[in-house]
């Protein structure tokens, strides 16, 4: 009976003290019942074996303990709908635009090692998810316990309305999350070309000076104008949502503006200067060189990305019908 | 998984209108077709007793000293209207099947 004992003492473990005699007593009461049966019906007293096999049969002791505890949840069904939603708000549409638009940039180019800075970013971002998760998760545990009485009072008179069409007709489905981003791409994208344009910076890394040419100087209003035209889009989607085909053309627009200045850019290189003190004429002439093939390399996918993205946007308009202009439109979390 | 959960608890109450300690309940109730786990009996029944529909005692049998439970008053309105319930789920199933097994044979 030594394995029953230490099994008894190991379930005792994980069980609440004010509880623990009382459901061990039953526990070894019932297990012995079943040790006698078990012996009876063989005919013989049973050995280590036979018990280690009743022990086995019961399960593991902190989850035979675990059946006698109440079952618990942190956050509850009810708020859990709710408390995904806020960490989906929290982290991935303000945590991770904030890191990908101000604190990456301003780090990679304070940093010495533009790889450095990602990472440092990307760390830093973690940690912020994580400890935003801990705070939401505790704030929402504190409601779970301690409801408030207000928490689901409603009042069916004040729900968002919804236009007429939407109801009947099946949704177009426009990303909130998107048209955010693109907003914000675009805004940061715009500013980030007039200050490379006001005062034009060079890249660093390990001595080696990487500068664009004067070629980009030409290009300056138009390049300016599709980076506009990126967050007037995502401002059609977010403040007019049912003005579908005016998006699409302002987008079709800005695509096609894009593929000319990508077709006239890349027959216009050399793009960028490469200056390495202490290198030999043939090393920095080779680093030009494949330098400015990685920048041809680039414009040539994004050209690709361009079309493809192009075509979307058209197939969008083709699919519009005028008759239904404005068309409704779901704007998704 | 739900239906079973809700007929183990109409079971137990049922079997324990009269006396029985954890390991023979288990024992009748399996020996009535309604084998039950013991991790999940013996948590039901505290349960259930918590909710002041069981009542046990611990008494000396067999020279050793066994839990005993049976249905408290309160515990045998509880069944009877279990019982009820149940018994009109089971009209309305039966007709929704036999309705269902109407529509497929025609």
């Amino acid at each position: 009976m030594d394995l029953l004992n230490r099994y008894l003492h190991a379930v005792g473990f994980w069980l609440p003290k004010p509880q623990q005699d009382d459901i061990i007593a039953e526990l070894s009461e019932d297990l012995r019942s079943q040790i006698e049966d078990r012996a009876a019906a063989l005919g013989h007293s049973l050995d280590d074996d036979g018990i280690a096999a009743i022990l086995t049969e019961r399960g593991h002791p902190m989850l035979v303990a675990g059946s006698y505890l109440p079952q618990r949840s942190l956050i509850g069904p009810a708020l859990f709908p709710a408390y995904q939603f806020v960490l989906k708000l929290v982290i991935l549409w303000i945590l991770t635009p904030i890191f990908i638009l101000m604190v990456g940039p301003a780090t990679v180019l304070s940093s010495g090692n533009p790889f450095l800075g990602l990472a440092e970013t990307a760390w830093t971002l973690l940690l912020a998810a994580v400890f935003s998760m801990g705070i939401i998760t505790a704030i929402f545990s504190i409601l779970e316990r301690y409801p408030h009485e207000s928490t689901f009072q409603w009042n069916p008179r004040r729900l968002p309305a919804v236009a007429p069409a939407q109801a009947s007709q099946p949704p177009k489905i426009v990303s909130r999350f998107n048209a955010i981003v693109e907003v914000l791409a675009g805004l940061f994208a715009s500013l980030l070309w007039i200050g490379l344009m006001w005062s034009p910076h060079t890249l660093r890394v390990n001595g080696i000076v990487i500068a664009p040419t004067p070629v980009w100087r030409s290009f300056f209003w138009p390049i300016l104008l599709v980076t506009l035209a990126s967050p007037a889009a995502g401002l059609f989607t977010l403040l007019r949502p049912r003005w579908m085909r005016t998006r699409a053309c302002v987008a079709l627009g800005a695509h096609a503006v894009v593929l000319i200045l990508l077709g006239a850019l890349s027959n216009m290189g050399p793009w960028v200067r490469v200056v390495a003190p202490g290198v030999s004429i043939a090393g920095v002439a080779n680093a030009n060189h494949w330098t400015n093939v990685s920048l041809s390399i680039g414009f040539a996918f994004a050209f690709i990305g361009t079309l493809v993205a192009a075509v979307g946007e058209a197939r969008l308009l083709a699919r519009l019908n005028p008759a239904q202009t404005p068309g409704p439109v779901t704007v998704r979390r | 998984m739900e239906l079973r959960r809700g007929c183990l608890i109409l079971a137990v109450l049922a079997e324990l209108r009269a006396e029985h300690y954890g390991y023979a309940l288990r024992k009748a109730l399996a020996s009535r077709g309604m084998a039950i786990d013991e991790n999940t009996l013996y948590p039901l029944l505290r349960r259930l007793e918590t909710q002041g529909l069981l009542l046990s005692e611990w008494r000396e049998e067999e020279k050793r000293n066994k839990r005993f439970y049976r249905l408290s008053p309160g515990g045998r309105l509880i069944l009877d209207q279990l019982l009820q319930e149940w018994q009109n789920i089971n009209s309305s199933l039966t007709r929704i099947v036999e309705g269902e097994a109407w529509m497929t044979e025609s």
